[in-house]
């Protein structure tokens, strides 16, 4: 398919480390990936509790003190607010990759935002009262 | 402007014009005033002039745009920076090669595959207003190779299938008149098909024609997604991964 060419082309140009700081777009969506380290160590810090809510009394206690401390504190602060980001941006791209369709409405990327977000805050609710409400 | 003249020697270098303009000036009619009244020597593409032929796009501060839809009057009191599409080896100036793409654009077999083609007598394969809208606008597009300008992951990884091509694979997939399901899968789905992508979604953003690439390769990921168990559970995966045969 190709024939020799009678001067060289230039050849692509490779991208270099700082490519996503150069559009808004490529900026948010580098964000969006980078927030899912917050969300995974948060999960692993979640699992960690459990194993030790399952293992003597004395160490959990002594987690919580650790949960206590102001570094931690402020991690989970900062986890909470990625972790939002992060679901919010996933919540709106799921809106244009599976919109809603019902009777032959189909949902906007915002409405399916808002739809999912309202199940997240519904189903947390539920997961509250199930599990700290009856004690 | 980017310039490019391999004639003249092995690097890239900067040109400043100067053009007059217009309400109505567009950056191709600026491209040609230089061409014309200016400097001869500059070499870009296009042909149409209106946005239908897909061949003159550039990157102009920037983003990958049309040059023929692209008025300088919207960059009142700023300067044009003019370069060739990203991602593609640059032929001279504006000019880039596309063969990679011509290649992949004929890998996801880009035409209707029947398993059995019927005689004319039986007429013509016919299909509803709902069957036609659910790839409609997948096939508007013009090859302009924008989203493939606009794609990081491509700029990274050159292997990827890319924005359009897997876009008009989706094309065909979803068209109730085609067959080539199981032929076009294992393109799409190849280690460097649409899996590849992590939902940037820029092709989406810079298409002239308003095709959804995006969309495009997520929908395919899904209809990957449920195939997958069929193929597991399909008689002959199970006599091949299952101890005796599957009996």
């Amino acid at each position: 398919m190709s024939q020799k060419k009678e001067y060289p082309e230039l050849p692509r140009k490779k991208l270099g480390p700082g490519w996503w700081l150069g559009n808004r777009h490529y900026t948010v969506y580098m964000v969006r990936e980078l927030t899912s380290f917050f969300v995974a160590v948060f999960c692993i810090l979640y699992i960690y509790q459990v194993v030790v809510l399952a293992s003597a009394p004395g160490s959990y206690s002594q987690y919580l003190d650790l949960l206590r401390n102001p570094v931690m504190i402020g991690f989970s602060v900062v986890a909470l607010g990625f972790t939002l980001f992060h679901a919010f941006t996933w919540f709106f791209l799921i809106g244009k990759v599976q919109p809603l369709k019902f009777w032959g409405w189909t949902s906007t990327p915002v409405q399916s935002l808002i739809i999912n977000t309202v199940l997240l805050v519904a189903i947390s609710l539920v997961i509250i009262d199930l599990f700290f409400m009856g004690r | 402007m980017a310039r490019y003249r391999p004639e003249k020697g092995p690097k890239q270098y900067w040109q400043e014009y100067k053009v007059p303009y217009r309400r109505d000036t567009v950056v191709l009619d600026a491209l040609n005033q230089v061409k014309a009244e200016q400097d001869g020597t500059l070499a870009y593409r296009w042909s149409c002039r209106m946005g239908v032929c897909g061949s003159c796009g550039a990157n102009i501060n920037g983003v990958p745009r049309l040059t023929c839809e692209t008025f300088l009057h919207d960059f009142k009191g700023q300067e044009l920076v003019i370069e060739p599409l990203a991602n593609f080896p640059v032929v001279k100036d504006l000019v880039v090669n596309f063969e990679d793409f011509m290649e992949k654009l004929v890998r996801v077999k880009p035409w209707i595959i029947r398993e059995r083609e019927s005689p004319v007598e039986e007429g013509e394969y016919k299909q509803s207003a709902a069957e036609l809208e659910r790839y409609s606008q997948y096939s508007s597009c013009i090859n302009c190779m924008l989203c493939y300008a606009a794609c990081p992951v491509y700029g990274l990884n050159e292997e990827w299938l890319g924005p359009a091509a897997t876009a008009l694979a989706y094309r065909y997939i979803e068209d109730s008149r085609d067959q080539g399901k199981k032929v076009r899968f294992p393109i799409v789905h190849d280690m460097k098909g649409i899996w590849e992508c992590t939902l940037v979604g820029e092709c989406s953003v810079v298409c002239p024609k308003g095709v959804d690439p995006m969309l495009a390769i997520q929908k395919t990921k899904i209809l990957g997604a449920m195939e997958a168990p069929k193929s597991i559970l399909n008689p002959q995966t199970l006599k091949a991964i299952l101890p005796r045969g599957g009996q």
